[in-house]
């Protein structure tokens, strides 16, 4: 059976198509409107996160534990209280091998009581038996290829362009895995959002152009923070590199961390 | 023209096809955030929202548009390079409004650096501070701002 082509039919075609017209700038109106919920800041003024690449440079042999870079870490970003760190420092002692042994090292004791932020206690070895002892601030390695945001299930997490390994509070799930596959321990579950948290570098800081807290109230720059797109006069990131012996954590896993560490033994992981 | 006839059970597929297909690609159209893709396979404005936090600490900069005289001591000394927020505590609401004194300061903070610890650096100044001096305050003796000068 075949309709014939009238008039009444071709009319209401057109009037149809024009009305499926009309609907789509409803739809975009109405677009906007359910993004207005998902979209709230921007970045400060001037900011270009593709015209940054920002490194950390750690100096152990300037560190003296006193634990203020992971107290002021705590309060800038509100960590919650509890073993929960962005940063934190760990004390590595080193005892003198036993006589006789024939090694050249004894154990290593590593602690790190509530981050460091309130000091460390007597070392668990006596002073007379320690050959060698120092501290080690820890912090995210900003990898280059992070296996913390290859797991992550819902792309909550993700390597800025600025070189910043970030998380999207809103996207994250919770799950977990990113606190497992990150090699360095620097992630963990916080128990107010219940989502994955992490060192940022002090995102809210560095767009403005001042540096991460712990930078700043670091009293001997132990911590030296660049960017290696705009490097400063006299850039602390180069003097770094001219005066160290420099390196990074677990290289062998293929990470390609941008926290660069001097005066570290081999026992540090 | 011959019309095509298809199975019901093939239109019925063929529209539920559509339907969910349909469904989510309005629901796509809709959720999907306009930043997403900016800069990778995440939400951009997540950058901007973490960017948006409100600061703790000033930093010295800010210390320095009040208090350029205390600062100035500072740096021609060999406490330079402490940050005013390292001892005074995190002082942006100090910055933001002067009426908001920051934290007082406690007079013990010069042990959380200086007490003699085996796993300090050798080229960093210590002492065993109940053997040092048993009195109330370390600036009885000693200048914060100019440590290596008398008071």
């Amino acid at each position: 059976m075949k309709e014939p082509v009238s008039r009444r039919s071709v009319l209401r075609k057109i009037s149809a198509a024009l009305a499926g017209l009309a609907t789509l700038p409803v739809a975009k109106t109405a677009q906007a409107a359910v993004q207005k919920i998902l979209v709230s800041a921007s970045l400060p003024r001037g900011y270009d996160p593709k015209k940054h690449k920002w490194v950390m440079a750690i100096d152990a042999n300037r560190c003296i534990g006193c634990g203020l870079c992971a107290e002021a870490c705590k309060r800038e970003n509100h960590v919650p209280e509890g073993p929960f760190f962005r940063t934190w420092i760990e004390r590595y002692i080193i005892a003198k091998p036993k006589e006789g042994s024939g090694e050249a090292r004894g154990e290593t004791f590593v602690d790190s009581p509530n981050g460091g932020m309130h000091g460390f206690p007597e070392p668990p070895v006596p002073k007379e038996d320690i050959q060698h002892s120092f501290f080690v601030p820890k912090l995210c390695n900003l990898c280059e290829r992070s296996p913390c945001t290859q797991v992550c299930p819902v792309g909550a997490t993700f390597d800025a362009p600025d070189g910043a390994v970030l998380i999207d509070p809103k996207y994250c799930i919770g799950c977990g895995f990113c606190i497992q596959a990150c090699p360095y321990g620097c992630r963990f579950l916080s128990p107010v959002t219940k989502t994955a948290e992490k060192c940022t570098l002090c995102y809210h800081r560095i767009t403005r152009g001042l540096r991460p807290a712990c930078v700043e109230v670091c009293p001997t720059q132990a911590r030296i923070f660049g960017d290696l797109m705009n490097p400063l006069p006299e850039d602390p990131i180069q003097r770094f590199y001219q005066d160290n012996r420099v390196q990074t954590l677990k290289p062998h896993l293929g990470t390609g961390p941008r926290v660069f560490y001097a005066g570290i033994d081999k026992e540090v992981r | 023209m011959k019309r095509l006839h298809l199975p019901p059970q093939i239109v019925r597929l063929v529209l539920l096809t559509i339907g969910i297909v349909g469904s989510y690609l309005v629901a796509r159209y809709f959720l999907t955030p306009p930043s997403f893709g900016e800069y990778g396979w995440y939400r951009g404005s997540a950058l901007a929202e973490l960017a948006s936090r409100d600061q703790v600490y000033a930093g010295t900069k800010a210390c320095d548009e009040c208090h350029s005289e205390e600062y100035q001591k500072l740096l021609g000394n060999s406490h330079k390079t402490l940050s005013c927020e390292g001892c005074h505590g995190p002082s942006k609401a100090h910055a933001d409004n002067p009426d908001v004194k920051p934290e007082i300061l406690n007079y013990s903070h010069c042990v959380r650096c200086h007490e003699a610890n085996p796993s300090r650096p050798k080229w960093h100044k210590q002492i065993v501070a109940r053997d040092h001096y048993t009195g109330d305050r370390c600036t009885e003796c000693h200048l914060p701002h100019q440590p290596s000068e008398a008071p």
